[in-house]
């Protein structure tokens, strides 16, 4: 089979991006992106836009010139056809569509009374996704597209893997055991039940197994790991899948809303997407959906998520011995399992990625071993002693004015650590350590000074605090794979997968489904404290 | 879309979950190489 169709559209494609960069780079966008308030976004719009728009030239020669034969060469370069075509569904979503969608939401909230555009959640990620079920089940992706597609999940996978650099040992430490315990009894349970009600409607074995472990831990991905050792048919298999992708489509625009409905904020909705979604690229769109702006929320969401694809191989262990013993009890012939050979076969390899790039982050060679969140404690000479433009030493040490200023307000301060602290300031002309500068900033939250006092702590603390470049690269990074993987995967999900679903599966499926989603709601908002 | 592709499946080009996770890690060590040398 040849892979390679002979098209000229990633020629055009190519084209419209790198004259888009092009245009904006000569200022001749400035007046929509003005309107469209998307100045922050012009350094990617050159970046992304001349580097995907050179690339999909290339490509695009490619499908028109190359007479290619049937092998690898074919096979993977018309992938990158589907990649630009996914790339520019999602440029004109996230600089088009959602900062439009935002003005007009705004532009009809006198007429309506609320601001359709938030409530319904309308941003780029749940856009992008949204537009890739359009082009799929509307439109069908391009054949030349097709086989590119199929990469969206390498870009989620390769996103979560990446995600492992921004985390700290403190962070990961409290939620990892929070998601042991949150995920350890809702996976656990929901796959439990699932077995109880699958035996007492009496579903045949096979597709009780698939359908617990679709329904329970990770998804699509658990349903095909599963469906070997409990020996189940394409058909079951089929049933789940269309369960999970109906049930999972829904959570995915549902929660985000209900999320922000009850005012929830970053970890406890990442807790609650992380246990209660059913398909591990859908908690990544949910989280996502949630806070499209930063990836606090992804960040929570991904660790329980990982926590649940870990449980991965117990469960198939678990189901395969249920299944041999249902199948013995019934007087079936049945196979052994070797529970050894199980769990190293279904270990997911990316998990491991993750945690390899945690260690290699915490080793402080992409910002200081105690960043947190990309941001760091540094008072050394060499960082307070910077260079404008014009190369111009800038000294950032307090000034005598300054310092005169904070020395008529000392007696403000009634506590004696931040008297302490800030006494050392005073004396060094500069915050002395990570303790002084909380304490500092303590001062600043409780506004005990005047506004010229407080000034000049704000610069103290923010002459010491630095973002590290390569953490602000890694984020940007991040958002952009996950950007290509969730549009990727809304092409994915079509209407003849859906309507799979159906009969016992789909009631029972529904049934675990909602109690486990409902079931993490009531905990994570009852057990789960929003700071970390 | 099953039918259409006679080598991975439906959702990847490769051929199994253990390819693709190890497509990622290469992906992604080679994504943090190039931030570290050239950011």
């Amino acid at each position: 089979m040849v892979y390679t169709k002979r098209t000229f559209w990633p020629l055009i494609i190519g084209i419209i991006m790198v004259g888009y960069a092009f245009l904006v780079q000569t200022g001749q966008m400035a007046g929509l992106i003005k309107f469209l308030n998307t100045g922050r976004y012009v350094g990617e719009m050159l970046t992304l836009g001349y580097a995907f728009g050179g690339v999909a030239i290339v490509a695009g020669l490619w499908h028109l010139l190359a007479r290619p034969s049937e092998g690898h060469a074919d096979y993977y370069f018309s992938t990158i056809a589907g990649v630009m075509f996914i790339m520019l569904v999602a440029f004109v979503v996230k600089w088009g569509l959602d900062p439009l969608m935002s003005n007009w939401g705004r532009a009809a909230q006198s007429t309506l009374g609320f601001n359709f555009a938030r409530i319904m959640n309308l941003n780029y990620v749940v856009m992008g996704i949204l537009a890739g079920i359009i082009v799929v089940n509307v439109f069908k992706v391009p054949v030349w597209a097709e086989n590119g597609v199929r990469l969206s999940r390498l870009g989620l996978k390769t996103g979560v893997i990446l995600l492992g650099a921004l985390y700290s040992f403190a962070e990961l430490a409290q939620l990892g055991k929070l998601s042991v315990v949150l995920i350890g009894v809702f996976v656990l349970g929901s796959v439990w039940l699932v077995l109880i009600i699958g035996a007492r409607r009496s579903l045949p074995n096979s597709m009780t197994g698939v359908l617990s472990a679709g329904v329970g831990v990770c998804g699509v991905s658990a349903a095909v790991a599963t469906a070997p050792v409990v020996q189940a048919k394409s058909l079951e298999i089929a049933y789940t899948i269309g369960t999970i992708l109906l049930f999972g489509v829904v959570c995915m625009f549902l929660f985000p809303i209900v999320g922000k409905q009850l005012g929830m904020g970053y970890v406890q909705f990442g807790a609650w997407a992380g246990t209660g979604i059913l398909n591990s690229a859908q908690v990544a769109g949910a989280a996502l959906a949630f806070q499209p702006d930063g990836i606090e929320t992804l960040k929570v969401a991904e660790i329980f998520n990982i926590t649940r694809v870990l449980f991965l191989p117990i469960i198939v262990v678990w189901l395969a011995i249920w299944y041999v013993r249902r199948e013995q009890a019934a007087q079936r012939d049945v196979q052994k399992v070797d529970a050894m050979q199980v769990v190293i076969s279904k270990f997911p390899i990316f998990v491991i990625g993750f945690i390899l790039m945690f260690l290699l982050s915490s080793t402080g060679i992409f910002a200081p071993a105690r960043h947190y969140q990309g941001s760091y404690f540094d008072n050394s000479e060499k960082a307070l002693m910077k260079k404008d433009r014009a190369g111009k030493a800038i000294d950032n040490h307090l000034k005598p004015g300054e310092i005169e200023t904070l020395q008529k307000e000392l007696d403000k301060i009634k506590r004696d650590d931040q008297k302490a602290a800030l006494g050392r300031l005073i004396q060094n002309r500069k915050i002395m350590s990570e303790e002084d500068d909380a304490m500092v900033r303590g001062v600043i939250n409780s506004k005990a000074l005047s506004k010229e006092g407080t000034a000049v702590l704000s610069k103290s603390h923010r002459v010491v605090r630095h973002t590290a470049a390569k953490i602000s690269k890694f984020r940007d990074l991040i958002a952009w794979f996950f950007t290509f993987g969730l549009v990727g995967l809304g092409m994915q999900i079509t209407m003849s997968s859906i309507r799979q679903a159906g009969g016992q599966p789909l009631v029972i499926g529904s049934i675990v489904g909602v109690i486990k989603a409902v079931g993490s709601l009531i905990v994570v908002m009852l057990l789960v404290a929003e700071t970390i | 879309m099953e039918d259409k592709f006679d080598r991975g499946s439906a959702l990847t080009i490769f051929p199994s979950d253990r390819h693709e996770d190890l497509m990622a890690l290469i992906l992604s060590l080679v994504i943090a190489a190039l931030v570290y040398f050239l950011v």
